[in-house]
């Protein structure tokens, strides 16, 4: 049950560091304003929040690698399997990214982010029903 | 204790063995679904476009085939002419039935009504058009008028916004085409009257003015009467009518056929490879687990069990593993191509369109049992020859 700790701190990772390579700022894009400022696009803002979910998600990943407890490893996979729910919804309806399917936010971010956010959701469920099963309940 | 719990107490209880074998069987159903996913899509889409086309032969400017071929199926930009007394003279041809003209013009960049950054405006003459206007006449109940468009399924009407603004010209959305997952998704189609409107209007209205070369068009789609061989007709438009090249429709998009092809070929020899090896790592793998456990199983003989009973506990494990590595193989490999079908498209230079559900099950099944087969006999050796091992001898050893 120890390589899920691992697995969700490398997602986290992935989730953390990916969109602040792939989203529009990084890419030199941005919306100019009538006055001549120029104003993120939104797929900054995801990627922004995906980093804010990033940080715990990678404790809970510490954490599952160190806990014994049974409760403390069903608590921490269903708060992990949440913040996974999470990293799909924020790009693809909590805040999105940019329309057009020929840039890096929406080919290949959002994608990634899907697929990872899937990913600890899956670990989430299988730790928690691991932990389910176990009958380990020293710490 | 019955055999198929025999079979998880063995996986469970060697979980790295367990692991490898489901890691071989994931990357073999995987391998083998994508590329059966990407080529078949790719396939689909290509045969989606003609027939979307609808005709029997389009005819293209002599040298700019690979240019049209790519605005059609990519939405790459092409600006390509012939002089339109050509329709007329394709129309006196023997064998040729109805004969269309289209105007190719040039693509937008980062226009605000799509989900593309690249739009590819397609005009075409309603009085003799047979591709679009009988499938608007079945949707709508009726052609395009002046101001008013059909786009494929990427086209839409900005948030907020009533029409399309292009060039500085209003354009009312009729309809959308269904997905083809080829250029045309990203195309825009009009009547002549509204192309030539728009030309004139961009002139003080946009930034950058739609330019239509005077009696000039892009392509001339011909439709050949009942009963004629299209070959026969295509080579004798070629004979008459000078600086044309016309394409049969069976042979549009050479150049990706022949690109799909390389790709094809590429991913077959990785499957191959990755197939043969996964092959031989399971057989090893199931080699060291029957030599570990000779003793056990040898008890398991001395204890009543049949050799049959031995085979068929070790096979079912292998069919376990391959079932569980091969479908998570499966679910990844089909949630990536889903997901990231935007970036292959991209990355590929070639079109696609997900299979149907019905298709996607076969394919998903194919690769389901390739892993399957490659896992069962990989194991069968190892598990043969253990198993006809003297119970003596094996808990001796």
């Amino acid at each position: 049950m120890k390589y899920i700790g691992i697995l969700i701190i490398v997602l986290a990772l992935v989730i953390g560091i990916l969109p602040q390579f792939t989203d529009c700022q990084s890419q030199g894009r941005a919306i100019t304003t009538a006055d001549g400022k120029t104003v993120p696009m939104k797929c900054h803002w995801t990627a922004v929040a995906e980093l804010i979910l990033a940080v715990p998600l990678a404790a809970i990943g510490g954490m599952l690698f160190f806990s014994k407890r049974r409760e403390t490893r069903l608590a921490l996979s269903g708060l992990g399997a949440l913040i996974g729910v999470f990293v799909v919804l924020i790009p693809t309806t909590l805040i999105g990214v940019c329309a057009s399917n020929m840039m890096l936010c929406n080919n290949l971010m959002m994608p990634t982010l899907v697929l990872t956010g899937i990913l600890v959701v899956a670990a989430g469920l299988v730790n928690g029903f691991l932990a389910y099963r176990s009958n380990e309940t020293m710490a | 204790m019955n055999l198929t719990r025999l079979a998880l107490r063995n996986i469970a209880g060697n979980s790295f063995r367990s692991w490898v074998v489901i890691l071989c069987a994931m990357l073999v159903a995987g391998l083998a679904l994508a590329t059966t996913l990407v080529i078949r899509g790719a396939e689909n889409s290509l045969n989606l476009a003609i027939n979307r086309l609808g005709a029997d032969i389009i005819v293209v400017p002599e040298g700019s085939e690979t240019k049209v071929e790519g605005a059609l199926l990519m939405s790459t930009p092409a600006n390509v002419w012939m002089p339109d007394s050509v329709v007329a003279k394709i129309a006196n041809v023997p064998g040729v039935g109805v004969v269309s003209p289209q105007l190719y013009l040039s693509s937008m960049e980062n226009s605000p009504c799509c989900s593309v950054s690249n739009m590819f405006l397609v005009a075409y003459d309603p009085t003799t058009d047979f591709t679009v206007e009988p499938w608007l006449k079945q949707k709508i109940g009726s052609g395009l008028n002046l101001g008013e468009s059909v786009g494929g399924t990427y086209v839409f009407v900005p948030e907020g916004e009533q029409a399309i603004k292009l060039y500085g010209y209003y354009l009312t959305l009729k309809a959308n085409i269904e997905p083809t997952g080829t250029g045309l998704d990203q195309s825009l189609f009009m009547t002549f009257d509204t192309a030539s409107d728009m030309a004139r209007i961009s002139k003080t209205m946009a930034v950058e003015s739609l330019i239509i070369p005077e009696n000039s068009i892009s392509a001339a789609l011909v439709r050949v009467s009942p009963g004629v061989n299209i070959h026969d007709v295509a080579v004798e438009i070629f004979r008459e009518v000078p600086g044309v090249l016309p394409i049969e429709s069976l042979n549009m998009f050479q150049a990706y056929r022949q690109q799909m092809n390389g790709l094809l070929r590429s991913n077959l020899i990785i499957l191959t490879i990755t197939w043969a090896l996964s092959v031989l790592l399971i057989g090893l793998v199931f080699s060291m687990a029957a030599n570990e456990r000779r003793r056990e199983l040898g008890v398991l003989r001395a204890m009543g069990a049949t050799r049959v009973f031995v085979l068929r506990s070790l096979l079912m494990e292998a069919g376990i593993l391959a079932v569980g590595g091969g479908g998570i193989g499966l679910i990844l490999t089909g949630l990536v191509i889903l997901l990231f079908r935007n970036l292959i498209v991209q990355s590929l230079g070639l079109p696609f369109l997900l299979p149907s559900i019905p298709s996607l099950i076969t394919q998903a099944a194919g690769g389901l049992g390739l892993a399957i087969l490659s896992v069962t006999l990989a194991a069968l050796i190892p598990a043969y020859r253990i198993s006809h091992t003297e119970p003596a001898v094996a808990m001796r050893e």
